[in-house]
């Protein structure tokens, strides 16, 4: 079962204030920081008088407790069949992963059980030896936060050298590419990381540092949704992973604001067209005149 | 009877996986709405929610009344902030305490004791308490084999007696990939668990395009992988969201098919009643009960794989008797290039044939061409023929863009 307290925040926390208690009498401050910490906004009414009214009888008064290990607790089946599961990922081989121990175990699932149907074909080539170590560079690079000197193969076919912060990597499930955030560079800060030719490690300090990348939607879209053909549920659905809000406005009409990113604006354009005539653009004006502008071309494409 | 305190913790997944799905896919609904629901357990439900999200529950005043909504950008979260709901199991002040004193009595691989000694020992431990508390031989026994089966502890033999032994574990190094896999992998809500055992440490990964919803279905989703593996047949409960009623029947799991562009996952089963495959998003599974083993799982599952040259998505509508052929020809400029990739990237059957320099055209014979329809809608602006073998859709298709120009004041003809 997933559904467990084994796996549940409240044992997770009490754990956490165990552990300080095999240690040193805990105080009540400190119980009061660990909950908070660790546990949720309203967790702190139910997980103190438990533990000190002798409820949960593993804290003693005086704050120290009757455990004399810090606990700990092996992996659960479920955890390492999850863990081999992963193992079988051909996109395991970007981490330095060790399946010691996971060796007599069957996995939770594996590549033949799950297919993606509609993912984009020309992902990134996750088992190529050279996309791997600049994956691997990069990847250390980010936690370290050290600066970069990378040369990007562009849609031109040319070449583009830079010096650049990373910030984070981004991974589209759809377009089952990697993207790195950067800072600090004058020609834009997302690199897709299939289109680095060279990565090294740039030579002492970089001082040309922007601030960091913001990934805010700063746009708005808002639709009008007639709810025919199940359009309703398919749109939010559709647009689930960004940020939204659906407002009724009779029986079969809905309004609906989607924030997104400009640099998705081109995206989010096709995905509105994808759901023909149940969807209507009603602000703002500027994306209106995008949809309107492909209709028009289309129009004088005289489809028959 | 009583009315039972309100409790941070749930004991049952299903009502709450219902509520946030509301909450965060569609959320316009007022508290009123939430039909078949008492207002006490919306408001509980809704405390809840706030109190695991509450930096992500937001709210609208409608004439209809308060309208709450969960408002996530999946794109800034590191982890999918969901997880919460997973880690939320009631349990009682037994459970708890029996749980970090059987673990403390048994604090490495190599010490290993009787039922007696484990009794004996938690009740030494628990006389410091002004009114301690007792656990009787059969509470600890249980307790200590439901955490056999979870494989946290071993059994042995000693003679007559029965020893137990703390389970050995696996070294969790590489929090890298548990970052990755727990946002990306089926059942991720499981490497969330293991990071929840690491320390803090700098999250390197963020995610676009991602449906975190899909955690809702995880404990569904892996009760059909058990079963997938043990070739099984399984008696899935689904309901009808728009009929609101349930239904049960006996299918043969499959496949689960992912969408990662409409945010819905299917189980593909084989159907005895029917003779056929079909699919059944998991979303709509309310429960899944592993039956006896299938021998003609491996030639069901094979049938499925020489299905799939001609499946769109997940209709098997027209059956492997008729497939329909869709083509249609889309025209670009000499900047636009593009388009023809765009067409070999995102096919998932069919063929692409370039005709010139600025035109290029797809093919397919699939089983339900009507599955083809939002994509090819994406190319609207250079599509210059088309052409459905099943007529009706073909008008469809032709009336729809009409009824688009006529929405934006382009001419055309009315909505559908």
């Amino acid at each position: 079962m997933i559904f467990s307290e084994l796996y549940g925040t409240y044992y997770n926390t009490v754990a956490a204030i165990l552990r300080e208690a095999t240690q040193h009498p805990i105080t009540k401050e400190e119980l009061h920081n660990i909950i908070h910490e660790q546990a949720f906004s309203e967790s702190i009414l139910s997980i103190e008088p438990c533990l000190t009214s002798d409820r949960w009888q593993l804290l003693k008064p005086d704050g120290t407790t009757p455990l004399k290990n810090p606990p700990t607790l092996p992996l659960t089946l479920l955890e390492k069949q999850w863990l081999k599961a992963i193992s079988l990922d051909p996109r395991i081989r970007l981490f330095r992963f060790d399946i010691t121990g996971l060796e007599d175990v069957s996995p939770l699932f594996t590549p033949d059980d799950i297919d993606l149907f509609d993912r984009y074909a020309d992902g990134d080539p996750f088992e190529d030896a050279t996309y791997i170590q600049t994956f691997h560079m990069i990847l250390d690079a980010v936690k370290e936060r050290h600066p970069l000197s990378v040369v990007v193969k562009n849609r031109s076919h040319t070449t583009t050298p830079m010096n650049v912060i990373p910030e984070y990597l981004e991974y589209s499930e759809k377009d089952d590419k990697f993207r790195l955030i950067t800072s600090g560079c004058r020609y834009g800060h997302i690199i897709n990381l299939g289109r680095i030719i060279s990565c090294k490690l740039f030579p002492g300090n970089y001082h040309e540092y922007r601030k960091t990348p913001e990934i805010v939607a700063d746009k708005c879209v808002t639709l009008e949704l007639y709810d025919d053909r199940n359009a309703l549920e398919r749109v939010l659905l559709h647009f689930a992973h960004y940020e939204k809000e659906a407002q009724r406005l009779d029986e079969k009409r809905y309004r609906i604001r989607v924030r997104y990113l400009q640099d998705d604006e081109t995206e989010v354009v096709i995905r509105v067209l994808s759901f023909g005539p149940f969807v209507k653009v009603t602000e703002p004006e500027s994306f209106v005149e995008l949809i309107k502008e492909r209709l028009k071309m289309q129009k004088s494409c005289e489809l028959n | 009877m009583g009315i039972l305190a309100y409790n941070e913790l749930i004991k049952n997944f299903d009502r709450i996986r219902n509520y946030m799905r509301e909450f965060y896919v569609c959320g316009f609904k007022s508290r009123g709405e939430f039909a078949g629901k008492s207002a006490r357990s919306y408001d509980d439900e809704r405390r809840r929610i706030e109190s695991w999200l509450g930096d992500y529950l937001c709210f609208r005043q409608t004439a209809e009344g308060k309208n709450i909504f969960l408002s996530i950008n999946c794109r800034l979260t590191r982890h999918n902030p969901l997880y919460q709901a997973w880690k939320t199991k009631s349990f009682t002040d037994g459970d708890i305490t029996l749980h970090f004193l059987i673990f403390d009595l048994l604090p490495d691989t190599e010490i290993a004791l009787s039922l007696n000694q484990i009794t004996d020992e938690m009740d030494r431990r628990l006389l410091c308490f002004s009114h301690p508390k007792t656990f009787d031989a059969s509470t600890i026994r249980k307790k200590l084999m439901e955490y056999v089966q979870q494989g946290l502890l071993c059994t042995e033999k000693s003679g007559k007696i029965m020893l137990y032994r703390r389970a050995g574990t696996v070294e969790l190094a590489c929090t890298d990939a548990l970052d990755f896999f727990s946002e990306v992998a089926p059942c991720g809500v499981i490497g969330s668990f293991l990071l929840d055992k690491t320390g803090a440490h700098i999250e390197p990964f963020a995610f676009k395009h991602h449906y975190i919803i899909w955690t809702l279905d995880s404990e569904i989703l892996c009760a059909l992988f058990r079963a997938m593996h043990g070739k099984q047949y399984v008696r899935i409960q689904t309901v009808n969201r728009r009929r609101e009623h349930a239904a049960a029947q006996e299918v043969i799991p499959l496949r689960i098919f992912i969408s990662v562009q409409n945010g819905r996952q299917y189980l593909m089963a084989y159907i005895p009643h029917s003779g056929r495959i079909g699919s059944f998003r998991l979303d709509s599974i309310l429960s899944v009960q592993a039956l006896e083993s299938c021998e003609n799982f491996d030639t069901y599952r094979e049938k499925l794989n020489r299905m799939r040259q001609n499946l769109w998505g997940v209709s098997t509508e027209s059956g492997a008797e008729r497939l329909e052929h869709v083509e249609f020809t889309v025209r670009y400029d000499s900047d636009e290039t593009y388009i023809h990739t765009r067409l070999e990237r995102e096919k998932r059957c069919g063929q692409v044939e370039r005709i010139d320099d600025h035109t290029s055209r797809f093919f397919a014979d699939v089983y339900d061409a009507g599955e083809l329809v939002p994509w090819i809608r994406t190319f609207i602006c250079r599509i210059i023929s088309i052409h459905f073998s099943n007529p009706e859709l073909e008008t469809q298709f032709k009336r729809d863009i009409e009824a688009m120009f006529s929405l934006y004041g382009l001419g055309g003809g009315d909505r559908p």
